[in-house]
């Protein structure tokens, strides 16, 4: 007989994550993980000390969505485990897949106030596709295996467990050498395809319309077959940007809120509409009951509560889009409808000349798209300058393209580049973000000076929260409410602080060498790209309006 | 308002009445009964769940089915 050292309960969560080869975790020490802590010491798993437990969240999802791998937060109870919850809720909105894993008081604590003991099984259950809180034991290693599966199985999202400070010390064996297959709970009838195939037959002006779950179901060739056999005009929503390829003569660009004209067009006149992976956001329709009123609808998706959630469906097909995309790929005879569109594209190309010595962020944002080196991965924080970027750069992949797309989160660019940075060490991650937004989780360029992770940022600065003012000037009657931000600080001098190469350009002359100086740079580097502040984002539906209503530049 | 009666089986788990009553009120449906309770012997729970809502009771069907302690749930009937 062996006298096998037993594993605590911290021990054995190091175990199960190496199992399911997680190599990197992010996060942030306390009390009640102190166990979890200190069993990291002797764990291969490299963890990052972010500086804020939202900055670990977002550098989780950051290091998911650029990886395809489940990303990895650790928090302390109490405190560290509500600052998770706004990484938790995007992840959720934009189906992410992360465990999180949080210390929890003793059980014999929880319950009596404890210091630092707040619900946070309670708190998840809102803002998790699933959680766990574990109160014996011998449920902890099964309880991990499930929180990787649940997390990557059918539509992905993040998943949360929550274990007491006694278990994480309690000794445990091992039981189970293998990693649980969890039943597919949802077992989906197989996709009848006949009425779509009908549909798709009789369209004369069909539209794809294609969402987040392309990327995410790792179906971006299927789906480019697809639009190849088909000769489907195409249009994509922001978390979809990269799974069209961009070259794709038939692609129409994003649609929605600050869509193109094109894209919008084309789906308000479309007869069929076939979704993929798509929800049909409210930011993506406008008016609901105007959106697309023509058009049948067929809708592909792996989540059956999204089928007629917002709009009926003619046809839907559920299931994994890897298999279903191909028994719908039949060549269409729609050549009228490929070149209206075509001329469409033509006619509401973007348009880059802008007057004057102030720099336009729009010309920037293509600029570096161009300039990037391939591979390169763009993360965004919310505001105009997303906006800007989903415009106006170039993807060729969703995991290229990082942005908080259903939450909307402001300071989720700046982490979110950290984590993809991790999980792509030698690709050029270019983190686009926005005065307002960049304070959100400024103590990340902390995470960046620790790790010395070569992250460009791209600070476009207009002094303002700026989608906020323009939202003020055009339907609050140009009262500016609580917008400016003059008095912001030395953005420069703050980088500095942190050992980051930073410069400030203001005039169009410059723009092109620093950019340049940028990509070259060995180092993080953060670009302040000062622009005028009433500066708009065109094209732009206004709220509760019909897509093809739009207010456009004047 | 249409009123529904929903008969939904589930891992005796402590959390899933809770997680159930969640769904149900975001999802934008009162509830106007419940009844729950769990069999020792199996430890399969029955929820007996009326509700009433303006929306189609299949959009909170999807959603707790997607819960994943949920075993199965079954509309009983269409009475408004
Ligand atoms: C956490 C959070 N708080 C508030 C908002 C609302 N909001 C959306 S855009 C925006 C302004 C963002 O300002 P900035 O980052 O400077 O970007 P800009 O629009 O100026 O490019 C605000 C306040 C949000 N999206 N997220
Ligand atoms: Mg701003």
């Amino acid at each position: 007989m062996t006298n096998e050292k037993k594993l605590t309960g911290a021990g054995l969560l190091f175990n199960v994550l190496e199992q399911h080869g997680v190599e990197h975790v992010f996060g942030y020490p306390g009390g009640a993980i102190m166990p979890i802590y200190d069993a990291l010491y002797d764990s291969k798993v490299e963890h990052f000390l972010c500086r804020h437990e939202q900055g670990a969240a977002f550098s989780a999802v950051g290091y998911a969505r650029a990886s395809g791998k489940v990303g990895v937060c650790f928090a302390t109870s109490g405190p560290g485990a509500t600052n998770l919850i706004t990484g938790l809720a995007d992840a959720l909105a934009d189906s992410i897949p992360i465990v999180a894993i949080t210390g929890q008081v003793a059980t014999a604590a929880m319950g009596s106030d404890a210091f630092q003991e707040i619900d946070i099984f309670g708190l998840s259950l809102a803002c998790t596709k699933h959680s766990f809180q574990v109160t014996d034991i011998n449920d902890l290693e099964k309880v991990l295996h499930q929180a990787f599966a649940i997390a990557l199985e059918g539509r992905q999202g993040p998943v949360l467990v929550d274990i007491p400070k006694d278990i994480q010390i309690t000794e445990v064996n091992r039981c189970l050498d293998k990693l649980v297959n969890l039943e597919n709970k949802v077992k989906l009838p197989p996709a009848n395809v006949g009425s779509a195939i009908a549909l798709l037959n009789q369209a004369k002006q069909p539209i794809l319309y294609v969402g987040g779950g392309v990327g995410m179901a790792n179906a971006i060739d299927e789906l480019r077959d697809f639009a190849t056999t088909t000769g489907l005009p195409s249009v994509s929503t922001l978390k979809g940007l990269g799974a069209i390829d961009p070259e794709d003569e038939n692609y129409l660009g994003m649609l929605g809120m600050h869509g193109t004209k094109a894209a919008n067009i084309a789906v308000q006149e479309c007869d069929l509409l076939i979704a993929v992976g798509a929800r049909f956001d409210d930011r993506v329709t406008g008016k609901l009951n105007e959106f697309a009123p023509h058009a049948k609808v067929i809708h592909f998706d792996i989540d059956t509560s999204e089928i007629n959630k917002r709009r009926i469906a003619d046809a839907s097909i559920l299931g994994d889009l890897k298999v279903n995309l191909p028994a719908l790929a039949i060549p269409l005879a729609i050549k009228p409808w490929q070149a209206v569109c075509h001329e469409m594209n033509n006619n509401f190309a973007w348009d880059y000349n802008h007057p004057g010595e102030l720099i336009f962020a729009p010309a920037v944002l293509k600029e570096i798209s161009d300039k990037m080196p391939k591979n390169s991965c763009v993360t965004t924080d919310v505001g105009q300058h997303q906006m800007w970027a989903a415009q106006h750069m170039v993807f060729d992949d969703p995991s290229n393209f990082l942005t908080s797309a259903g939450m909307g989160t402001m300071g989720f660019g700046i982490p979110a580049a950290v984590g993809a940075q991790v999980s792509r060490p030698t690709d050029c991650i270019i983190a686009v973000s926005g005065d307002g937004s960049f304070m959100m989780n400024v103590q990340e360029l902390s995470t960046i000076k620790r790790f010395q992770l070569p992250v460009k940022i791209v600070l476009i600065d207009n002094a303002k929260l700026g989608m906020v003012r323009q939202w003020q000037d055009l339907f609050f009657n140009g009262r500016l409410s609580e917008t400016d931000l003059a008095d912001n600080p030395d953005f420069i001098m703050l980088a500095n602080a942190f050992d980051i190469k930073a410069k400030m350009i203001t005039k169009k002359s410059q723009v092109s060498a620093a950019i340049e100086e940028m990509l070259e740079h060995d180092g993080p580097y953060l670009l302040q790209v000062k622009i005028d502040a009433q500066e708009n984002v065109w094209p732009l539906v206004p709220p509760n309006t019909a897509n093809d209503k739009m207010m456009e530049s004047t | 308002m249409n009123n529904y009666q929903l008969m939904i089986t589930a891992d005796d788990k402590q959390v899933v009445l809770e997680r159930i009553l969640q769904v149900t009120r975001y999802r934008g449906f009162l509830i106007n009964g419940i009844n729950a309770k769990v069999n020792t012997g199996t430890n399969i729970g029955t929820i007996e769940l009326l509700v009433r809502s303006e929306r189609p009771i299949e959009l909170l069907v999807d959603q707790i089915n997607k819960l994943i302690d949920i075993k199965e749930v079954k509309i009983d009937n269409h009475a408004s």
